[in-house]
């Protein structure tokens, strides 16, 4: 920056600091000459140095405070003048010290000093008596250096002090809080070669700080400058409100199936065996439905009034397949147990429902983000909670080739890659199934999501003829990890507020 | 889902060919599974299956078969010999009502060795606990019939009036004593529960074969290294599941070079056992277009199925008598369609237009948390699984009904929330040493009981935490919510054991109380060991939206 740009660019502080610089370096006497406080000196040098005009080097120095004792003192006078002056006549020790208003340990301590400095003396009998000196007379008149000293500004700078002063801080020191030292950080600051140039210059042009409305209304600034920011330098951090990194990736992920034409479907986090698994055409007796691998609920245990129409008919397909042509699972099935309620383990529960819906439109595209839980091992790497992101498309007439291309749009739309591998794979209510792997640019193959079509004995149940009905689920987390920048899956849910106003927005 | 181990060496001698370790790979898909490791030091391979009910594939020689077919070694199902045995099992009434179907059958002429022995085991035990539901469908036992004097008697009895030594025992103990002190037999105990008397095979000299399901005798229930006859028994709930079990090992001890022997079962009605006669299924060759969209021939149809070991004749197709996966035509198209390859198949866009669309209340959701956002809170999404301590002690409210957990892994998340600002308490507990102020949100699903019934709605709850935090703060942010909603609100003083008495309001909306608000009482502060005010709102979004879309 030129001279001149610089020098319009220095604020008050700036400028006072500046203009002692010929004769101060050292911070203290800095704040001493300026009467700037503490922090504005320091904050201006510092400033200064980031615009190259001063260097500044840390040094330690020793300061001189007044203790508590000292303070007093220096505004009431030392106890051993105060005793002096009280004696006057020859009188009874006890008489004086009473006169003087001191306490027992200041009076020892005045008694001894003033006898070290021969100003009293001492007579014992049977009354202790005290006589001035003509030394001492000649001390009262003259004053005491120290309490001169003690009236003097502090905190001093040790280093500052000439040889009688050093000489007074040595013996007043030895006394109760009087003096106390400190060793502080001082910055000693110089002038850079800009420093010395800028000072040469005339730095006292007025500028204007803050532009106020006042000024914009009277066009006061008009003709004037405004001082320069520094507009390099950093500035304090900030954080607002925000929406939570992980929802608002479910967010986009809801609004790109809307863009999509998927209709979003709901359904309740407490469900029924029923529309968990039993209308999916999984079996009552089947292992995945051991109680150990779904959070069933204690009370109420069973959901009162399931539709009658719909849970006949798939007991019929389970028992003998519902007229379709499927033998059926062939057992008797349980209609009580189909009431239990479960906290639902996945967000196939909702396809069903709406497939059983009057609200179902054929052609139609749905899809739902729902909240699932899995009886799992909680820990590092396991929260119960998750959330699944599955739909169906139903319709006459599409079959497997349909499916094919839906999956590549979902690989294309949630990866950008075109790469897909389709492989056989196995869910209890498709059939066929199949697994979406795409080659992602980052991550190399992954498993983006299951798919299958919906077998015939859970479709006719629900809809009440048979549909072709293409389903699938979207795994995105392990997407959203890799977007958001996170490790641990846990950090989804993060209740880090340093992990949660610090996370990407994406 | 059962994952398998073998070695790689063995697998390429089963099927008769030499193939890398890429090449089983992609094999696996086939059978839908796939390839989870390979140690070439070790030469062990793991594969995993996803199919639940395909069990013959949880076995190294029902891969090998499967592979075979693939190549067209093998064409259609194998063909397996039965000699004719000279063994019986007679079958008591008593066993009816508890555990009714038994198969079995003999094989001998090779000795079997550790490896052999490891992958008998492996299927025994993959069955009986995926498919055989942890024994109570299905259980198995394999003896050396050296030992057993025939004919075998499967029979219930009372529980003290039988006695053996169980394996890996070596004192004799009563049915009752095992269930009560043998480790599997307190491990299966529940499969017998209610009954009075429990089933056992037991021979001619009233030797104990084995107490079903439990545990099988330490004198004639195990088969060792270097036997070379083995006796073979499935018994269960379910019939068809009892002889796929026979039909599966027959197959796959065939496979390994055994002569396998019938056995002669009597009961009501006489059979020989192991039954191995395919089932014929039909499929329309419409079906397997309407499907997959393609147009296969006839002839192609058939070579598919052989591949993937049906027989197919006269239009009827057979299936292999180790699977009993087939409830449906569809099931069969499926392997139609994966022999063919799923590669293979051409792909269809979607032609239909239609028109997309968001929930309305998650419409209406969004709306409020960008609002909420806007006067500068940060969103937290928490777990919904939670604790009573933390819905309840925490915030010095009583329990009004909630959604607990019947059988909970951990106390931590034993309930589901009733609402939300209990988790904002928590957040603040977990951030104290983070800057203030400390404002945040949470909006989602709660749920409560009122008896039977369940309810679950969205909500809403806002926090803020600093030294000035207070009533005024969260009612602004009320206020202005609302009248961003177009909504106007009263307040009247209410009674909240989680805010401080004189310092909350319920807000009225058109009438109905709609939320909770106020500064949160020091004792709850304490509870959650907070040492910095908090004032919260809580407001439950389903009714406010119904409230909305009513006007």
């Amino acid at each position: 920056m030129d001279i001149k740009k610089l020098s319009e660019s220095l604020n008050q502080n700036e400028k006072k600091v500046l203009k002692v610089m010929d004769n101060f370096t050292s911070s203290t006497e800095i704040i001493k000459v300026t009467g700037l406080k503490d922090v504005e000196a320091v904050r201006a040098l510092q400033w200064l140095q980031n615009k190259g005009i001063v260097k500044i080097k840390e040094a330690q120095k020793e300061m001189v405070y007044l203790d508590e004792n000292g303070r007093k003192y220096s505004k009431y006078g030392l106890p051993e003048r105060i005793l002096l002056e009280s004696i006057g006549e020859p009188a009874k020790m006890q008489d004086i010290i009473g006169r003087a208003g001191l306490d027992g340990e200041e009076a020892a301590v005045s008694l001894g000093i003033l006898k070290s400095k021969s100003a009293i003396e001492i007579s014992k009998g049977k009354d202790i008596i005290l006589y001035v000196t003509e030394h001492g007379k000649r001390l009262l008149k003259k004053g005491f250096a120290e309490e001169q000293f003690l009236n003097e500004n502090f905190p001093k700078e040790a280093s500052s002090l000439g040889e009688m002063e050093m000489s007074m801080l040595e013996s007043l020191r030895k006394r109760k809080k009087i003096l106390k030292v400190e060793v502080k950080k001082d910055l000693r600051a110089e002038l850079t070669e800009t420093g010395k140039k800028l000072l040469k210059e005339n730095i006292d042009e007025a500028l204007l700080e803050k532009i106020t409305p006042a000024m914009i209304k009277a066009a006061s600034w008009k003709g004037r400058k405004f001082r320069r920011f520094d507009v390099r330098i950093n500035v304090p951090s900030i954080f607002a409100g925000r929406k939570q990194h992980y929802r608002r990736f479910l967010d986009e992920v809801r609004q790109k199936f809307v863009a999509l034409g998927f209709t979003e479907m709901n359904g309740p986090m407490v469900e029924t065996d029923f529309w968990n698994m039993d209308a999916l055409f999984m079996p009552q007796f089947h292992s995945a439905r051991d109680i150990h691998q779904g959070y069933y609920v204690k009370e109420p245990k069973y959901f009162k009034s399931l539709p009658e129409e719909i849970v006949k008919n798939v007991k019929a397909a389970h028992e003998n397949g519902f007229g379709t042509d499927s033998k059926g699972w062939r057992y008797d099935f349980d209609a009580k147990r189909t009431r239990r309620n479960i906290l639902r383990t996945h967000d196939t529960s909702i396809s069903a429902r709406t497939l059983a819906s009057k609200e179902l439109k054929i052609p139609g595209k749905y899809f739902q983000i729902a909240r699932c839980f899995r009886y799992d091992v909680i820990d590092a790497t396991h929260l119960p909670d998750f959330n699944q992101v599955g739909g169906f498309v139903i319709e006459e007439g599409i079959n497997f080739g349909h499916l094919k291309s839906l999956l590549r749009l979902f690989a294309k739309e949630f990866t950008g890659s075109d790469e897909i591998r389709i492989k056989p794979s196995y869910f209890p209510f498709t059939e066929p199934s199949a697994e979406l792997q795409v080659k992602h640019p980052e991550l190399g193959w992954i498993e983006l999501a299951g798919s299958g079509i919906f077998r015939p004995e859970l479709v006719k149940p629900l809809v009440g003829k048979e549909v072709p009905v293409i389903a699938w689920g979207v795994g995105l987390d392990r997407l959203a990890m890799f977007k958001l920048g996170i490790k641990d899956i846990r950090h989804l849910f993060s209740h880090d507020l340093e992990v949660l106003r610090n996370a990407k927005v994406i | 889902m059962p994952t398998i181990t073998f070695s790689l060496k063995d697998l390429q001698h089963l099927v008769g060919r030499n193939l890398s370790s890429e090449e089983v790979s992609e094999l696996t898909h086939y059978g839908k599974g796939d390839l989870e490791s390979y140690d070439q030091e070790t030469d062990e391979m793991k594969v995993e299956f996803q199919d639940t009910n395909l069990p013959y594939l949880w076995s190294v020689e029902g891969f090998a078969r499967l592979i075979k077919g693939i190549l067209e070694i093998q064409k259609g199902i194998p063909k397996i010999k039965v000699s004719k045995g000279s063994y019986e099992v007679i079958v008591d009434r008593s066993v009816h009502h508890i555990r009714p179907y038994i198969s079995c059958f003999a094989a001998k002429g090779k000795k079997i060795d550790d490896y052999i022995l490891k992958q008998v085991i492996q299927l025994q035990e993959k069955f009986c606990e995926s498919y055989g539901r942890r024994r109570q469908k299905v259980s198995i036992g394999l003896y050396s019939y050296k030992r057993i004097a025939f004919p075998v008697h499967y029979k219930a009895v009372e529980p003290a009036s039988v006695e053996f030594t169980p394996l890996e025992f070596k004192a004799s103990m009563s049915l009752k004593e095992i269930l009560a002190e043998h480790p599997k037999g307190k491990e299966y105990a529940w499969i017998l529960e209610g009954f009075e008397k429990y089933p056992v095979l037991i021979d001619e000299k009233n030797e104990v074969l084995s107490f079903v399901p439990i545990i099988n005798s330490n004198f004639t229930g195990r088969l060792e290294i270097g036997d070379e006859n083995i006796f073979f028994e499935a018994t269960g709930t379910d019939e068809e599941a009892v002889n796929l079990a026979a039909s599966i090992f027959a197959y796959a001890l065939s496979d390994r070079g055994f002569d396998i022997y019938s056995v002669e079962i009597k009961g009501q009605e006489r059979k020989i056992s192991p039954s191995l006669v395919p089932e014929a299924v039909h499929v329309k060759s419409g079906q397997i277009n309407r499907l997959f969209g393609v147009d296969i021939k006839e002839n192609e149809i058939k070579q598919l199925l052989e591949k993937m070991q049906y027989n197919f004749k006269d239009s009827k197709i057979e299936v292999p008598p180790y699977r009993k996966d087939i409830l449906h035509p569809c099931d069969i198209i499926e392997d139609i369609g994966i022999a063919y390859g799923y590669e293979n198949i051409k792909e269809n866009q979607l032609a239909t237009y239609t028109v997309g669309a968001a929930l309305k209340l998650n419409e209406f959701i969004d709306k409020i948390r960008e609002i909420i956002v806007g006067i500068g809170y940060q969103e937290i999404m928490s777990p919904v699984l939670t604790s009573k301590e933390s819905l309840y002690g925490k915030m010095n409210i009583e329990d009004a009904g909630t959604i607990e957990i019947d059988d909970y892994m951990s106390e931590t998340y034993s309930a589901v929330r009733s609402w939300i600002t209990p988790n904002l308490m928590e957040v603040f507990s977990k951030n104290k040493h983070v800057e203030f102020p400390q404002k945040i949100f949470e909006e989602g699903i709660a749920s409560t009981r009122k008896g039977e019934q369940i309810n679950e709605f969205n909500r809403i709850a806002i926090a803020s935490s600093h030294e000035g935090a207070n009533y005024t703060e969260v009612r602004q942010a009320m206020d202005y919510m609302m009248k961003c909603l177009g909504l106007h609100c009263d307040y009247e003083e209410a009674e909240h054991g989680s805010f401080i008495a004189g310092r909350c309001a319920r807000a009225i909306a058109k009438g109905k109380k709609v939320a909770y608000l106020g500064d949160i009482s020091p004792e709850v502060l304490a509870r959650w060991n907070l040492e910095m005010p908090v004032a919260a709102f809580e407001l439950n979004l389903t009714e406010l939206f119904e409230m909305i879309e009513k006007k």
